[in-house]
């Protein structure tokens, strides 16, 4: 350790590991949203994450768009990626038998996820950047507050996670597709008998929790680079923190993303950043050896 | 069981007999680079194999099944750099450190079902991906041991030769036939194959699930971890993207998923397949995106329209047929 652990570190140690974590929290609620609802896991989820930060980086930075214009753009084509994504790897896994869904989800999911960051990593390189990294740089004035300097992206970060935090359990709430995917996600069966259409909720949840994904990973590239290959890993980080925090339960993902926001940036300060990826599998597995049972709250199979 | 065609009985055995005959004489007729592929080939086919014992056997989508092979090949550079008197022993000690990397593998194999096989379904088989990029990511920082991202280099003189490299990996490749052909034949297979069924009417009938999973995973992953060693062995040095690249882990599901799992002979068409595929995409094809996306489609394309495989599809055709 060289530096030694002030208040002023520590606090900035905590907001750090916050804002990160709810953007996992983020991203874990929208990858286990579609799961309860459809029993799909997307593994291609992390790769909306890049694909947000690639997106923005290409609009904001290269084409030198303002940040305005550029939002507007951003949502509208998230929103039509997430509809072709469940037209084109979600839809066709319907009807399918239960068993065969997880299968028939992993294998297209995860072929996509490896054509869109081999395609990604290659056209990037080929057209854009020979060394493709994705970050966005926000010029924020530090907020002091108690004699304590705060980083002003990071407050930014964390103002957006509370925005769409909020945005989703509105939407779960108070919407009528909303009411309908939390029947669904309770009792598959019982929601059809009362006339909930299950396609309309697959389509719902696909677009609004990619375009939510897909968002959040421009967020997080104002604090954190991101490179083509991350999102095989962002999506095991969604994992644990469905792990941690159960499918479907908004409370669960943000605590889970919490912890694993916390314990990335204390293992960085301590050990080192190369040591924060072990973590998040060694918190994977800890929780699974530390409750006997597996994962409290999740309806498998 | 219905599923495992009778490929060692009467006439087909002969015929297995005929093809390994001409696979031990193949390399006289062959350009080197035409034994290196098939050598590469045989690796893969054999870690496919292995994953099937827990993909199309168990039913478990294990797809960590790289980080076996990897870890084998790591374990047994490992030994011969840091282990004290390796160098006074010379290349014979090679046999020696291999059963030593394998059994290190088995081990560690036995152990990581203890947190695994708490899991089912898609968070098994993200918790084995998870596995893989754990070894990654340590062998990449516990750079002492492992060389980082530089690899470990095998001191010359060791390096084992392309006609005895190609034998032995072709004698791994055929025990991997062997294990799955007899597992399926023993009362472990069967148990497999009804935990497969049902998980909670195989626990009825009092068949100790957990000891049958773990079983299972350690046998996987012995050939494996063999034909790792084998791998490293031959190309005479080990860097995690030559034996622990995501390609690694990927190829044997994508080989067995296509053949078909839970058949014997599933991984090995579909390993011909991809690897005519993938020697075709190297020399003849120029194709805009590069290889790893070309199997992310092909991944695609086999969970879309035949997510039982190519020889599921055949074999049903075929047992319909005499009844009708």
């Amino acid at each position: 350790m060289s530096s030694l652990l002030t208040p002023q570190i520590l606090l900035e140690l905590l907001l750090g590991g916050i804002s990160l974590g709810g953007i996992y929290a983020l991203m874990a609620l929208a990858l286990s949203l579609a799961l309860a609802t459809t029993h799909i896991l997307n593994v291609a989820h992390g790769s909306f994450m890049v694909l947000g930060a690639a997106a923005s980086t290409l609009l904001i930075k290269y084409l030198g768009l303002s940040p305005v214009p550029s939002l507007v753009i951003l949502v509208a084509g998230f929103a039509l990626v997430g509809w072709v994504f469940e037209l084109v790897c979600v839809r066709p896994l319907q009807g399918r038998a239960p068993d065969r869904i997880l299968i028939g989800s992993i294998l297209i999911t995860f072929g996509f996820a490896l054509a869109f960051e081999a395609g990604l990593g290659f056209y990037w390189a080929k057209l854009v950047d020979p060394q493709p990294t994705f970050s966005l740089t926000l010029t924020m004035p530090r907020l002091t507050l108690w004699g304590v300097s705060l980083s002003g992206t990071r407050l930014v970060i964390l103002a957006f996670v509370c925005l769409a935090v909020l945005v989703f359990h509105l939407f779960l709430t108070k919407t009528p597709v909303g009411k309908m995917a939390r029947a669904i996600a309770q009792d598959y069966e019982g929601a059809l008998i009362l006339g909930v259409n299950p396609r309309l909720v697959s389509v719902t949840i696909f677009t609004v929790g990619l375009l939510a994904t897909a968002l959040s990973g421009l967020f997080f590239i104002l604090a954190t680079p991101l490179g083509p290959h991350d999102g095989l890993r962002l999506t095991l980080v969604a994992m644990t923190v469905i792990v941690i925090g159960g499918v479907g339960s908004l409370p669960g993902a943000l605590l889970g993303g919490i912890v694993l926001g916390i314990t990335d940036v204390f293992t960085a300060f301590v050990f080192g950043a190369v040591w924060s990826p072990v973590t998040y599998v060694l918190v994977f597995f800890v929780v699974l050896l530390v409750r006997p049972q597996g994962l409290v709250g999740i309806r498998q199979g | 069981m219905a599923r495992v065609p009778g490929v060692f009985r009467g006439r087909r055995l002969l015929a297995v007999g005929v093809v390994l005959i001409g696979l031990v004489v193949l390399p006289r007729f062959l350009t080197r680079d035409l034994v290196t592929a098939l050598f590469f080939a045989f690796a893969l086919i054999t870690v496919a194999l292995n994953y099937d014992l827990l993909g199309g056997f168990l039913g478990y989508l294990n797809l960590g099944q790289g980080t076996f092979f990897g870890g084998g090949a790591y374990a047994v550079f490992i030994l011969t750099k840091h282990m004290p008197g390796v160098a006074a022993a010379g290349p014979l000690a090679l046999i020696g450190l291999v059963v030593v990397a394998v059994a290190i593998i088995a081990l560690f194999a036995a152990i990581v079902a203890y947190p695994l096989f708490r899991l089912k379904g898609a968070y098994f088989a993200m918790a084995t991906f998870g596995l893989f990029l754990l070894v990654r990511q340590l062998i990449l920082n516990l750079e002492r041991l492992t060389g980082g991202a530089f690899g470990i280099y095998l001191p010359p003189g060791y390096y084992v030769d392309q006609r005895l490299a190609y034998w032995l990996m072709l004698g791994v490749v055929t025990l991997s036939v062997a294990v799955n052909y007899l597992i399926s034949q023993t009362r472990l297979g069967v148990g497999l194959h009804a935990i497969r069924e049902s998980e909670p009417a195989a626990a009825a009938i009092g068949i100790d699930l957990f000891r049958h999973k773990q079983t299972a995973l350690v046998i996987s992953v012995i050939p494996s971890a063999l034909a790792g060693c084998l791998f490293g062995l031959h190309f005479g040095y080990v860097d995690l993207e030559s034996v622990l690249g995501v390609d690694k882990t990927l190829l044997p599901v994508i080989m067995a998923m296509l053949g078909g799992t839970g058949l014997v002979l599933g991984p090995i068409v579909g390993g011909v397949l991809i690897r005519v595929i993938d020697v075709s995409l190297k020399n003849y094809l120029t194709l805009p995106i590069p290889a790893l996306g070309v199997y992310g489609l092909i991944l695609m394309v086999i969970g879309l329209f035949m997510p039982e495989g190519i020889l599921a599809g055949l074999t049903r055709r075929r047992r319909v047929a005499p009844r009708a």
